[in-house]
């Protein structure tokens, strides 16, 4: 017969299995309607009590980040979609199918990671993008100040806010490979993105110095900032802290499934 | 050449399987037989790399599963039916695992039309029951054309045309060389749809053999019927035979040829109206072999205390 499988084949199998399941596409629109419609509601409603606005929020106004706010809702959506790549097929025992097409683990994961890195770097740029040029059409007919892409740093804050949910995604993925089950996957996503956020609110602030900056959302939002504030990374050191726990956990839930039964 | 080397598993402090070892071979089908729980479902997730063994492991022309560059193309196997995304359709599932193993797209509808879910190729297989399953499944089995198949209690949720169907697909299979591996905790399945039988129990290899191998050996009853039946079993008890009375003149006897018996008459002078050998069926021998390594053993019903 044909030639032996390569990573190649197991990556076209995998995409196949992504894209011939309503799930997928459930989740791929709440992702479009989340960043694009946020941006669409907020900055709709800045534009609306602009005239009320006092001298000192004007001139704080940023036209990037408030076009850009629906990305922190998306991270959840894209979140789960990640998750769910690995969770289902546990949920239904299709693992065990998939296990058997696939007997290298290593490059199942391998599959999996190469889908979904490829479909969510394409689709998070799309929709920041979108969302942006959407949030600066709806200032500028309101004649608020706007942003444009030919500055350098705005250009960066969209294009790191793409790769952001895209790593986010890879998190949910990598977890999903970890905890196995939907529910404590989602659990734990939402505890590390939400909770303990909230949680290091209430430490003396001599220790929120040293840990929110650690903070997945708070990487976020460095990565997207033009500028670098007091105990924050710099765009830079955040997007390579934030791919590194992507690898971390990824790894980790690759070398728990190679040494797990099915 | 399937190949089970010195396999043991456990999980925790459950001994699962225990230093099995034996081979399936080619042109046959081999029946794969213990009771509930007796280690067949593990042996077969270690065969198809699933699980991984505690010690020894099992090798299909001398590698491991994990080391097949395209395992579907040499091993087809079929161990739980409903081990699929229930939103995905059929002919989208075969063809991710055709996909996966560099099979050709046009073999997903050959083996559809096959076992006769190409109706119903674009549902989703969430709404199939379970014999439509088992078909899906078998239809995954056979997709890579391997040469060792394994099927883990396929007559489960068949009905009869169904089961029938399925054993002379075996027989099919098995005629064209590749090897066919069956397991079952039913005997009666097993007497009709295997040639060659390996006996298992609480995870250890018991016997194996054909079916005509495994009931030769055994011992079977004798029964005889007189006209003086206890005078009789006095008689047959003295030439140490173990005696059951059946009807109002017959005897049940084991441990006694049936020769042994008709002279054991004549001694004592009472005329013999029927001596028939009563040949062990499969389910006896099966009975009495797996007898102590049953893991739920049914307690006899006494009185309440």
């Amino acid at each position: 017969m044909s030639a032996s499988p390569t990573l190649v084949d197991t990556t076209r199998s995998e995409f196949l299995k992504f894209r011939t399941v309503r799930a997928t596409f459930i989740g791929l629109a709440t992702f479009v309607f989340l960043t694009i419609g946020l941006a669409v509601l907020i900055t709709l409603v800045i534009k609306s009590n602009w005239s009320h606005r006092p001298i000192t929020e004007k001139l704080a106004f940023d036209p990037v980040a408030t076009s850009l706010v629906g990305v922190f809702f998306a991270e959840f959506a894209v979140g789960v979609m990640g998750a769910r790549f690995i969770t289902s097929e546990y949920a239904s025992g299709a693992i065990r199918t998939t296990l058997a097409a696939v007997p290298r683990r290593v490059h199942l994961v391998l599959s999996k990671v190469i889908v979904l890195l490829a479909v969510f770097v394409v689709l998070s740029e799309a929709v920041v993008f979108v969302a942006f040029e959407v949030g600066q059409a709806i200032y500028k007919s309101g004649h608020l100040p706007t942003a444009t892409l030919s500055d350098s740093t705005v250009l960066r804050a969209v294009i790191m806010s793409g790769v952001y949910l895209t790593l986010l995604t890879l998190i949910g993925f990598g977890l999903g490979l970890i905890l196995r089950t939907t529910s404590v996957t989602i659990s734990v996503y939402v505890t590390l993105l939400l909770i303990i956020p909230i949680i290091v609110n209430f430490l003396p602030s001599s220790w929120q110095d040293h840990i929110t900056k650690y903070l997945p959302s708070n990487l976020g939002a460095s990565m997207l900032s033009p500028t670098q504030s007091s105990n924050s990374f710099a765009w830079v050191a955040a997007s390579v802290v934030l791919t590194l726990y992507t690898v971390a956990i990824i790894t980790a839930g690759t070398v728990l499934l190679t040494r797990r039964d099915a | 050449m399937l190949k089970i080397d010195h396999l043991t598993k456990r999980y925790g402090e459950t001994l699962a399987v225990n230093d099995l070892d034996f081979e399936v071979k080619p042109g046959v089908v081999t029946g794969f037989l213990g009771p509930n729980g007796s280690g067949k479902s593990t042996t077969m997730r270690v065969i198809i790399g699933l699980d991984r063994p505690s010690a020894g492991r099992a090798t299909i022309n001398g590698q491991t599963y994990d080391q097949l560059k395209a395992p579907l193309r040499e091993v087809g196997a079929l161990l739980d039916a409903k081990a699929l995304d229930p939103s995905r359709s059929a002919r989208n599932h075969l063809r991710a695992l055709a996909l996966a193993n560099r099979i050709p797209v046009k073999r997903v509808d050959e083996v559809l039309e096959f076992v006769g879910v190409a109706s119903v190729a674009n549902k989703k297989v969430g709404g199939f029951s379970l014999g439509m399953s088992q078909r899906l499944g078998i239809a995954g089995a056979l997709l890579g054309d391997p040469g060792i198949l394994l099927f883990d209690e396929p007559v489960n949720g068949l009905d009869p045309e169904g089961i029938r169907w399925i054993r002379d697909f075996f027989r099919s299979l098995a005629k064209e060389g590749r090897t066919v591996f069956v397991s079952s905790h039913l005997m009666s399945e097993m007497a009709v749809s295997a040639d060659q039988i390996i006996v298992i129990g609480r995870g250890k290899f018991i016997t194996s053999g054909t079916v005509d191998d495994l009931t030769a050996n055994a011992t079977g009853t004798v029964y005889v019927r007189c006209a003086d039946a206890d005078r009789l079993a006095q008689a047959l008890v003295a030439a140490h035979g173990v005696v059951e009375p059946v009807n109002d003149n017959g005897l049940s006897v084991s441990g006694l040829t049936s020769d042994q018996v008709g002279d054991a008459a004549l001694a004592a002078g009472i005329a013999v109206h029927e001596l028939t050998p009563q040949r062990a069926s499969l389910e006896d021998v099966f009975m009495s072999l797996t007898a102590d390594s049953l893991e739920y053993g049914h307690k006899d019903v006494g009185a309440m205390p």
